[in-house]
């Protein structure tokens, strides 16, 4: 008799537990168009920042984005072993790179041999966990022709991240083409309010003004940050039910 | 932020003084008469630390990130200073003058204002509306700016009148539509009357509106299509409250009329370091 008392007590602690959520975290990885930024460089905004409101408490979203990072800077410099000591079973890891590896100027520059060997160990070390890696395509630039048509500015190197996604069977968002899409539905000069640009003495930040096709203001990380989250949902529909909800 | 560090030359100088005064204790006090002109010549190279106010309505006032994007131009203008300021956004949605005072916001600010302070006031929205709970006749609207102004001073500090914000209302040919004719007037006439200095943001934000146009103007509203946001679920159409970039759009244009008006503040705009 009491055994089975306990049996019942304890089956229906069980299913008390089963109905709560488990706590998610989404680590977002990548560059500057990615990356937190203090009030000092304000409006200069990654779209992390507004990414990380969404969701409600039983997700936390770690944007460990980088500015300047490539794949190979973002490992030599030790950013990555520690998410990867940290990720639990159920965690999410974002991956968005490329602004910086695919430049060969840049000190950060990352071959496209070692791109791919790169984004394959985030992928393996990711799974190895028991976590979820999400391949990102990187954010387009506000780059148009003459003709007022967006131009491709990530071609090969989202090219190589897309090769991965077919070889590795990793979800991907395409946001180099989504984004270039919603820049050509802003068109040329209506595209400028979504980016850093400021005239010279509008903003102590920026005293002799900024032009930036390549990072965001607060409107344009607003924006890529909605965009991520609609294509995150299509591809993982059972994470609409850790959006975060309005009371009534 | 809010930036409690001090600049390098005053941690310098602290530093030196707490060696000076450790020497002084130990060995010479008898110096200490002697010494002190010296040691108060170094406390005015350093700005004082002030504290800036602001009091008014939702379009000033600061919200947690899950109304975001919903922006009050208090929340931006509080980037634009160095350490020796630090802005206290007191702004509440849907208070007027009155209600302001009524529920309490006002009173802990009155009594923690210390000379250098500055109170930046802009009110109008909850005021002019007279089926709003919170509606304030003109008469009781002037009085209680000059209350903010009258105890405001009385703590050696600066009060600074902005006349309320404008509305996205276009009319049928593009132009843009005022909507606080009568209590702007009124923070005008208070302003002259008491010298105080005015931000007229009401005219400034309408020639902004205008330039953007009717359409344009929406990127700087909180306009959300339905599905768009998780804070909006049904989408959201607003003429009144801004997002991130209307906020800080609005946030610079008081700037700039800190810096045209050469307020004492505007020698504490933040300044990038090389």
């Amino acid at each position: 008799m009491s055994v089975f008392i306990i049996a019942t007590i304890s089956l229906i602690f069980f299913s008390f537990t089963f109905l709560q959520k488990k706590n998610v975290n989404i680590y977002l990885i990548g560059g500057s168009t990615m990356a937190a930024y203090s009030g000092d460089a304000s409006p200069l905004t990654g779209w992390g920042m507004p990414f990380s409101m969404y969701f409600d408490s039983t997700v936390t979203v770690v944007n460990r984005a980088k500015s300047g990072a490539s794949t190979r800077t973002f490992i030599e410099e030790g950013l990555w072993q520690p998410i990867e000591r940290d990720l639990n079973p159920g965690d999410y890891v974002f991956i968005h790179f490329a602004h910086n590896d695919e430049e060969p100027t840049k000190k950060s520059y990352t071959p496209p041999g070692n791109f791919k060997a790169n984004l394959v160990r985030f992928i393996n070390e990711t799974r190895a966990k028991g976590a979820n890696p999400i391949l990102l395509t990187p954010v387009g630039r506000r780059r148009f022709d003459d003709s007022g048509r967006i131009k491709e500015t990530h071609g090969e190197y989202a090219a190589l991240i897309l090769a991965i996604t077919a070889e590795y069977r990793v979800p991907c968002i395409d946001l180099n083409k989504k984004s270039q899409a919603l820049y050509q539905s802003w068109g040329l000069t209506g595209s400028k309010f979504y980016f850093n640009y400021l005239a010279p003495g509008e903003n102590p930040h920026f005293p002799q003004g900024n032009s930036d096709d390549t990072h965001f203001n607060e409107l344009g990380a607003r924006k890529i940050a909605e965009l991520v989250l609609a294509e995150f949902l299509k591809l993982k529909p059972e994470m609409a039910e850790r959006i975060y909800k309005p009371t009534e | 932020m809010h930036r409690f560090y001090l600049p390098k030359l005053a941690n310098e100088i602290i530093s030196a003084e707490n060696h000076i005064m450790k020497y002084i204790n130990l060995h010479v006090s008898k110096w200490i008469l002697g010494l002190t002109p010296f040691l108060l010549s170094f406390t005015f190279l350093v700005k004082s630390h002030i504290h800036v106010y602001m009091i008014g309505d939702s379009t000033m006032a600061s919200y947690t990130t899950e109304t975001a994007p919903l922006s009050g131009w208090g929340m931006p203008f509080s980037f634009f200073f160095d350490s020796s300021v630090t802005v206290l956004n007191e702004a509440q949605s849907g208070r007027s003058t009155r209600t302001f005072i009524e529920e309490k916001f006002w009173q802990p600010i009155s009594d923690n204002l210390k000379p250098g302070d500055y109170v930046l006031i802009q009110f109008g929205h909850n005021d002019e509306v007279p089926s709003k709970k919170s509606s304030t006749t003109p008469k009781d609207f002037q009085a209680n700016l000059i209350r903010y102004i009258s105890e405001t001073r009385a703590k050696n500090a600066y009060p600074v009148l902005f006349t309320p914000v404008a509305r996205r209302i276009f009319n049928d040919s593009g132009r843009i539509v005022e909507t606080h004719g009568e209590y702007a007037a009124l923070v005008r006439k208070v302003a002259a009357e008491y010298k105080v200095p005015l931000i007229d943001m009401d005219r400034k934000s309408q020639i902004f509106f205008q330039s953007l146009g009717p359409e344009t103007s929406k990127l700087c509203f909180n306009y959300l299509a339905p599905g768009e946001n998780p804070h909006y679920p049904g989408g959201n159409i607003d003429d009144t409250h801004f997002n991130e970039l209307g906020a800080r759009r609005v946030a610079e244009i008081a700037l700039a009329e800190i810096i045209n008006q050469k307020l004492e503040l505007a020698d504490r705009i933040y300044k990038p370091a090389e």
